[in-house]
């Protein structure tokens, strides 16, 4: 099982630092997706590399970072080479071999000498966006790849000898049956990655999936989610997948310390066009446009929109609204002695609500949430939202 | 102009048997109004008065009539309401008159409001001139009408005349008769001069204009005025008759129909059915019949949307300055918010109240349960009015609530004798007489309490019988019942707008269908929610609010963090605009949607 206490426990000293690159490329937009990317052409990749090369160098870092993540787009747009280049800034600036060191990759662009280059830098784990093993769903979600192509990767990924390997699956897609999502469970699990991330399809603003669900073409079902989201839980617990987030699993000691860090209020600093910073009391994200990104470095400065001041109550809050996804849950006492100047008898008085309805259960200190509190989440986080009167 | 040649009438009928059209076809024959000038139904100038063939307010008219005798005759025509719940003003504007003309249709024949205002004709001491109306209709059956005159209302078969408003049947036959039966003014050679108030209207820059029947004196400009039932004193500023437009004249006299403008600005300072008389030298004794007239009906007024608060405020202001008879104060509800308690004279003038305001004066509203007027003997002797059941006082104190009962006049087809029988006992009500109007019809006499028919009795009565049933009512006496104050409670927490008071055996099956519709209508919660009915202290029935199953984003990374943030403080944006009912959030449209569907 999973060894890591909560941060807050032993939340002396400065907490975790995170590095997260984002990288902005994909070959084309998938139907659901809404993170920024865009086309990868010669041009933009050498400004992508040199803007992160000066961003870097703009950051005052105070300490090595502990964990890396590179996400996107598809980092495995880029040539090796090109990889490698980045890498070579993250090391620089990251002041050596960070702890763990995850890559997102779409099968399609897993190629051994982007495996090669990526485990010279120091790359410890690896994330295979499959979402789906059925041409139909894949079709559904508009991924460029096939199910040959999935097992393919997988194969090259093991071979390279990576510490760490993820799986992304998408449920909840439009026509897809509970059987179908049980069929992709089995499939993923015959694989025997050494963790899972499986994620309830949204609906984002500016995605072609939520304009046909404005149109009335799909309809999400709350009900069908809830028996797809508790499917997958029994499921992959009962294959030795520990839950420790909403969508994520893992076998003993693969939890991706990066996203851990990221839910318990650490600190990161993220690059690139899009990437969000929760670093030195401030919490702000990069301008989402390689353009604007890179003219703003060209001119001394990193281009962060959105600011929002961290204060001892904010920090609070989203440990709560966070931490209370995660399957460990979060140590009341230990958040109450990092930030003592939160409304806490609201946050007990909602506490033992929760406990009484049967959303969590408490103990040592620490609220966790129930399989029926997870599935409320968001409405959890809004009430904690409540009792910081923060709205 | 001789007192001897002035005939004043009215013309009195159930709904859509033609009073209208047989009053335009009197202005036209009198050469009143030119053809060209006669627009369809002259004297209903409201849309919604047209739209249902009924007549709320009432529009004088004076016609010069040369008679078959060689003199001419001026005949003033008062229209009136047709129904009950303007059955004061109806009972005034009759006895502004010495005669009726009592309208059947040939193809309806007697209905509920044919005997209804007959009644209030004769009670008047009225001469009723019976006109069978609509006798061109293929379906018409005069034979029949005239039994039902004889039998129902006593009036002799031989003084029927037949006509036709539509076709102009028998229009010189009325006004001869009109010349002929009915008698000259009455009380003409009264000491004092007595002037009848029958109506009242607001004009913004002549204040009230009262509608008035002259009884016996005369009027004129810069006379000192008083009304008799508070002392009150005016100038006289203008008189005038009705051509039918407002014409002013010199003076009003004995007989004469007119108004009268003087220096009052509010509407509620001339009452209906007071004497107005000279300051000096005034009349020792009012005309007979004055009444304050107090609402019978209340229900709360809300605007669906709140910023409508101040434009539904004016409109009731607005409607106040016309219509005495509708009160209002404000008043705030936990699930509504800000609104008005409105007083009316029964339910139909709650409807048309509503409805103007829709219309004329575009706010849309909702409206709370309707509720009578209640009579609360306490401990100790004391008695009151509640007229919401929010001031009911605490149980233990009442010695006894009495309500408001109404004799109703009931015609239906013989064939849904049984249903209607029994929707009268569902409604508390006893049937008192059944008497045969014909082969296929009876007239149902029943004694009903007046909160059991404000909701859907008439709805219901109208649909079991296929639309061939109607009702008519008089106020009856108030009533002992044991009645409780019933609390519809969110999550423990009392919803005002629900709160009613109703029979005790009725609380339990209405508390139960309005918990599930209200937990039905709530969408789902995250905690287990109660939707309860309580009366004290005592549940009597409940509904579970659905639980919220699902309501979680997958996605969490650093960069959605702020995202997150984002769709959370949207989620709370929306939740400001709920209501909040202890700790749970209810869309303001969940307790619309209960309260609509039971209207």
């Amino acid at each position: 099982m999973l060894e890591l206490a909560p941060a807050q426990a032993k939340a002396q000293g400065p907490p975790p630092l995170g590095l997260y690159m984002h990288v902005p490329f994909c070959a084309n937009t998938c139907d659901y997706c809404a993170f920024y990317q865009t086309q990868p052409t010669a041009e933009a990749v050498r400004g992508f590399l040199a803007g992160a090369a000066r961003e870097a160098a703009l950051v005052e870092w105070n300490r090595p970072v502990d964990t890396v993540f590179w996400g996107g787009g598809t980092p495995g747009m880029l040539a090796p080479r090109a990889l490698a280049e980045l890498g070579e800034i993250v090391r620089r600036q990251g002041g050596g071999d960070p702890r763990e060191w995850s890559v997102e990759l779409a099968p399609a662009s897993v190629t051994p000498q982007r495996l090669a280059v990526l485990k010279d830098l120091g790359v410890t784990r690896i994330s295979l966006g499959v979402q789906s093993f059925q041409p139909a769903l894949l079709e559904a979600l508009g991924r460029q790849h096939t199910r040959p192509q999935v097992l393919q990767a997988y194969a090259r990924v093991r071979a390279a000898g990576f510490a760490s390997v993820n799986l992304d699956l998408i449920f909840a897609i439009p026509g897809q049956t509970l059987a179908a999502w049980q069929a992709d469970l089995a499939a993923a699990l015959e694989l025997q990655s050494d963790h899972l991330s499986t994620y309830c399809l949204t609906f984002e603003e500016d995605t072609a999936l939520f304009v046909k669900l404005a149109q009335g073409r799909v309809r999400p079902d709350a009900e069908a989610e809830a028996a797809f989201y508790t499917a997958a839980w029994e499921r992959l617990e009962a294959a030795g997948y520990a839950q420790y987030e909403i969508s994520n699993f893992a076998r003993a000691g693969h939890a991706c310390l990066h996203n851990m860090n990221t839910w318990r209020m650490a600190e990161w600093v993220g690059l690139g066009p899009s990437a969000a910073s929760q670093y030195a009391g401030w919490r702000s994200s990069n301008v989402a446009d390689l353009d604007r990104w890179r003219a703003e470095l060209a001119a001394g400065r990193r281009a962060r929109t959105d600011p929002v001041e961290l204060t001892p109550r904010v920090l609070a809050e989203d440990s709560l609204i966070f931490g209370l996804r995660m399957n460990e849950g979060v140590a009341l006492p230990a958040l109450r002695a990092r930030f003592p100047e939160a409304p806490w008898e609201k946050v007990e008085a909602l506490a033992g609500r929760l406990t009484h309805e049967g959303l969590a259960v408490s103990e040592g200190g620490a609220l966790r949430l129930t399989l029926r509190g997870r599935l409320l989440a968001d409405a959890v986080g809004g009430q904690v939202m409540e009792a910081f009167e923060s709205v | 102009m001789d007192v001897s040649l002035k005939r004043n009438f009215c013309i009195i009928a159930h709904v859509d048997h033609g009073k209208t059209t047989l009053s335009d076809r009197l202005l036209e024959s009198t050469h009143t109004v030119t053809q060209r000038e006669m627009k369809d139904q002259m004297l209903d100038s409201m849309d919604l008065e047209k739209e249902r063939g009924i007549t709320i307010k009432m529009h004088p008219v004076t016609m010069s009539y040369p008679a078959k005798d060689g003199k001419t005759y001026q005949l003033n025509l008062m229209d009136t309401p047709g129904h009950v719940d303007f059955s004061y003003e109806v009972s005034r504007s009759l006895a502004a008159c010495e005669g009726a003309l009592l309208l059947v249709d040939a193809a309806q024949g007697v209905e509920a409001q044919t005997v209804a205002n007959a009644h209030l004709a004769f009670a008047q001491k009225l001469k009723v001139i019976p006109v069978i109306n609509k006798i061109d209709l293929p379906s018409a059956n005069l034979e029949l009408c005239t039994r039902q005159l004889e039998d129902i209302l006593t009036i002799p078969a031989e003084e029927v005349i037949l006509a036709s408003g539509k076709s102009g049947i028998g229009i010189s036959d009325i006004l001869e008769a009109i010349v002929a039966r009915v008698p000259p003014p009455r009380w003409a050679d009264h000491a004092g001069t007595r002037i009848l108030v029958f109506d009242s209207k607001y004009d913004a820059y002549r204040g009230v204009i009262a509608y008035v029947r002259v009884f016996s004196g005369t009027i004129k400009a810069g006379d000192m005025m008083m009304l008799m039932s508070t002392g009150q004193k005016a100038e006289v500023k203008e008189v005038g008759a009705f051509h039918p437009k407002m014409e002013p004249c010199d003076d009003l006299g004995a007989g004469d129909v007119g108004y009268i403008v003087s220096t009052i600005k509010a509407t509620g300072d001339i009452k209906i059915g007071d004497t107005i008389t000279h300051a000096i030298r005034p009349a020792t004794e009012m005309l007979p019949g004055y009444k304050e007239v107090h609402p019978m009906v209340y229900c709360g007024l809300y605007p669906l949307e709140t910023q409508d608060y101040e434009k539904l405020k004016s409109a009731v202001a607005r409607l106040r300055l016309n219509d005495s008879a509708f009160v209002f104060q404000p008043e705030t509800s936990v699930a509504l918010g800000f609104g008005f308690r409105c007083g009316f004279l029964g339910l139909l003038h709650m409807e048309i109240i509503q409805e103007r305001i829709r219309r004329e004066h575009d706010v849309d509203i909702i409206s709370t349960y309707p509720s009578v007027v209640y009579k609360v003997k306490v401990h100790g002797g004391e008695t009151f009015e509640v007229d919401n059941p929010v001031n009911l006082p605490d149980p233990s104190s009442i010695q006894a609530i009495y309500e408001p009962t109404i004799t109703a006049s009931i015609h239906i087809p013989n064939t849904c004798l049984g249903d209607v029988l029994s929707l009268v006992m569902e409604k508390r009500g006893t049937c008192e007489h059944t008497t045969t109007l014909d082969t296929t019809r009876v007239m149902l006499t029943c004694l009903l309490p007046l909160n059991e028919i404000l909701v859907d009795f008439n709805d219901r009565l109208k649909s079991m019988t296929r639309g061939y049933g109607s009702m008519d009512y008089e106020l009856g006496e108030y009533r002992e019942s044991d009645l409780v104050r019933m609390d519809i409670l969110v999550n423990g927490e009392p919803v005002d707008a629900f709160a009613g008071i109703v029979h005790r055996s009725k609380a339990e099956g209405q508390g139960r269908s309005l918990c599930e519709r209200l937990a039905e209508i709530i969408p789902p919660q995250m905690f287990k929610i109660a939707v309860q009915a309580a009366i004290g202290g005592k549940i009597i029935a409940r509904g579970n609010v659905r639980e919220m199953r699902k309501d979680v984003t997958a996605k969490c990374y650093g960069g959605d963090i702020s995202r997150k943030r984002k769709l959370l403080d949207k989620q709370k944006e929306g939740k400001k605009k709920m209501k909040q009912i202890g700790r749970v959030s209810i869309p303001p449209d969940a307790f619309i949607q209960v309260l609509k569907n039971n209207s």
